[in-house]
């Protein structure tokens, strides 16, 4: 009997079951079937243990298995053994500092997008929706623990500020990714692979899709923030699929053959292809920001919870972004006043602290609005409307950016073993809702 | 009415967090028949190993250039590339620019006038004429 390799297993971690061998080999076999001048279906298995079809272990079965297909651009993506021999990967684990338990071959799945290659067994669609989970659960505790007082939308606009598709693809670029031409089985594993000509598999989002939403889209109608909390997914959005936004790849098909009718031209492979628009360069950004995501996912399952946690605090978390410019006020003055009355202070007075230039053509007014022998807020400005309102709008940001401390726990803290007692943390009433 | 929320994407700030290593490449060309090559066909067999042992996030290449000067050329996670020309020079020189290439950033040569560089506002505030006790004339 053939001696067991098992040097060669170490790596391969995530063993596919072997009914999914059996989809992945049917797959294979249906993909591959045009090619008739070979002797055999080149097979890919994530694991050097027999598949499927094989399942008694003979030596011929056994070493069918572990050859590597003669022409690896035949694959979409490239073969896992060729993860160990790539310098790109070597130096990217490093440059990342992952531990040892997390394998070079998820590595090299990682950079693998759905767009590239289909198969989910070789893609990183999976650890990419395991590592979107994972890092807005930290992003969100993060955030809803040190600012408590936070308005819905600017908890929203900070989730995409540390989370969202443009700071992970900026992530990525910062860890010396580059990408691929054109996905295939021979380029070097150590690239990030994906195509912008067809939109590939979206990720699933945490969100319901209202029965509305037609009508939604049609009469921009608007979506209150208790609807939107409870419908819409981590970042505010919804989660309908319209066209423009993430598509998933039978719709975008229908779009293609849609679009084919239309034109009534010959479908030449290359001639119309895009390249450099809007829409090539948001795929792009999403291929980026999913390999991102699928590296945390890969992190959490093979290194657990509180390394994961660490990672994304060293990676998105030390990440600065000013919540004082997030704001955007309607009527600062009205709003101030409601919170003042909510909140049982003295009503708001805004006072002239000092000023200079009246008659000139540049004068300061500095106004300071004042709750009783309190002052709330102050601001300069050209005029003394403007700086009355500028001193109203610090004065709520000061309210609502409140925060307990820079240091403070989050509740995934408690989930590792002897923890302290947990302190309750601050939970506020909510935002002033004006009329 | 609600407040609405602007856009902004979060800034990076290498070192604060994780720490990445901006030089992702470094390239060796040498020639066997150049006598400008010898320091670096000796720096490549006895210097270069150790080297590159000790940095694992960066890629190394090594590969021959014949009848030319040899090279190292940085390759940087901004895009930029760096490369210097080690004609004439002895392996332990060749590793002086070697670790040079390491700690560079991508970034053009800048020469800086203030001793502080910082993104984050004064600690003490600005001085402002409208606050305080004012100035006594």
């Amino acid at each position: 009997m053939k001696r067991l390799r098992v040097d060669r297993w170490t790596g391969q971690l995530l063993v596919a079951r072997s009914s999914q061998r059996g989809c992945c080999l049917a797959a294979g076999g249906a993909l591959r079937s045009a090619r008739s001048d070979q002797h055999y279906i080149p097979v890919r298995s994530q694991s050097t243990a027999v598949s499927y079809p094989f399942s008694e272990a003979t030596e011929t079965s056994f070493a069918t298995t572990l050859q590597v297909p003669q022409d690896p651009s035949e694959l979409p993506s490239p073969i896992p053994e060729r993860a160990l021999h790539s310098a790109k990967l070597a130096s990217l684990h490093a440059r990342l500092s992952l531990p040892k338990k997390l394998p070079i071959q998820t590595l090299a799945r990682t950079l693998v997008d759905a767009s590239a290659d289909e198969n989910p067994q070789f893609n990183n669609i999976n650890l990419a929706f395991v590592g979107q989970t994972v890092i807005n659960y930290h992003v969100s505790e993060y955030l809803m623990i040190r600012y408590p007082r936070l308005p819905m939308e600017i908890v929203w606009a900070s989730m995409r500020g540390f989370a969202g598709i443009a700071p992970l693809f900026q992530i990525a670029r910062s860890w010396g990714v580059e990408s691929a031409s054109v996905p295939g089985g021979e380029v070097d594993p150590g690239l990030l692979q994906f195509t912008t000509e067809k939109p590939g598999v979206s990720l699933t989002k945490f969100g319901y899709r209202r029965t509305e939403a037609m009508y939604l889209e049609k009469y921009k109608w608007r979506r209150g923030i208790s609807n939107r909390v409870v419908f819409d997914d981590d970042f505010g959005e919804s989660v309908d699929v319209t066209p423009g936004s993430e598509q998933t790849a039978h719709e975008a098909e229908m779009r293609k053959k849609e679009r084919k009718e239309d034109e009534d031209e010959e479908e030449n492979e290359y001639s119309m292809r895009r390249y450099g628009d809007d829409e090539t360069r948001s795929l792009a950004e999403k291929a980026h920001a999913h390999f991102v995501r699928a590296v945390v996912g890969a992190v959490y399952m093979h290194c657990g919870r509180d390394t994961a946690h660490n990672f994304i605090k060293a990676h998105i978390l030390s990440r600065t972004l000013g919540l004082s410019s997030l704001f955007s006020f309607k009527k600062p003055t009205m709003e101030l006043a409601l919170l003042c009355d909510r909140e049982d202070f003295d009503p708001p007075v805004a006072r002239l602290l000092s000023e200079t230039g009246r008659q000139s053509r540049t004068p300061v007014f500095v106004v300071g609005i004042f709750s009783g022998k309190d002052k709330l807020g102050e601001a300069a400005g050209p005029s003394l409307d403007h700086a009355r309102l500028k001193a109203a709008m610090n004065a709520l940001k000061a309210w609502y950016l409140y925060s307990p401390g820079e240091h403070i726990r989050v509740p995934s803290e408690m989930l590792a073993d002897g923890a302290k007692k947990w302190d309750p943390a601050y939970i506020d009433i909510g935002e002033i809702i004006s009329r | 009415m609600t407040i609405r929320a602007l856009t902004q994407v979060s800034t990076g700030r290498n070192g604060v967090g994780a720490f990445v290593l901006q030089c992702k490449k470094l390239e060796f060309h040498y020639c066997d028949w150049a006598g400008s090559s010898k320091g670096m066909n000796i720096f490549i067999k006895t210097l270069l190993p150790k080297f590159a042992a000790e940095h694992p996030q960066i890629e190394f290449n090594v590969s021959p250039r014949p009848a030319k000067h040899p090279l190292v050329t940085g390759h940087y996670i901004n895009g930029h590339q760096k490369p210097i020309c080690v004609r004439n020079l002895e392996p332990t020189a060749i590793l002086q620019k070697v670790k040079l290439l390491r700690d560079a950033s991508g970034e053009k040569l800048k020469r800086v006038h203030k001793p502080v560089t910082s993104i984050n506002p004064s600690v003490r505030g600005v001085w402002s004429p409208y606050h305080g006790n004012g100035m006594a004339v």
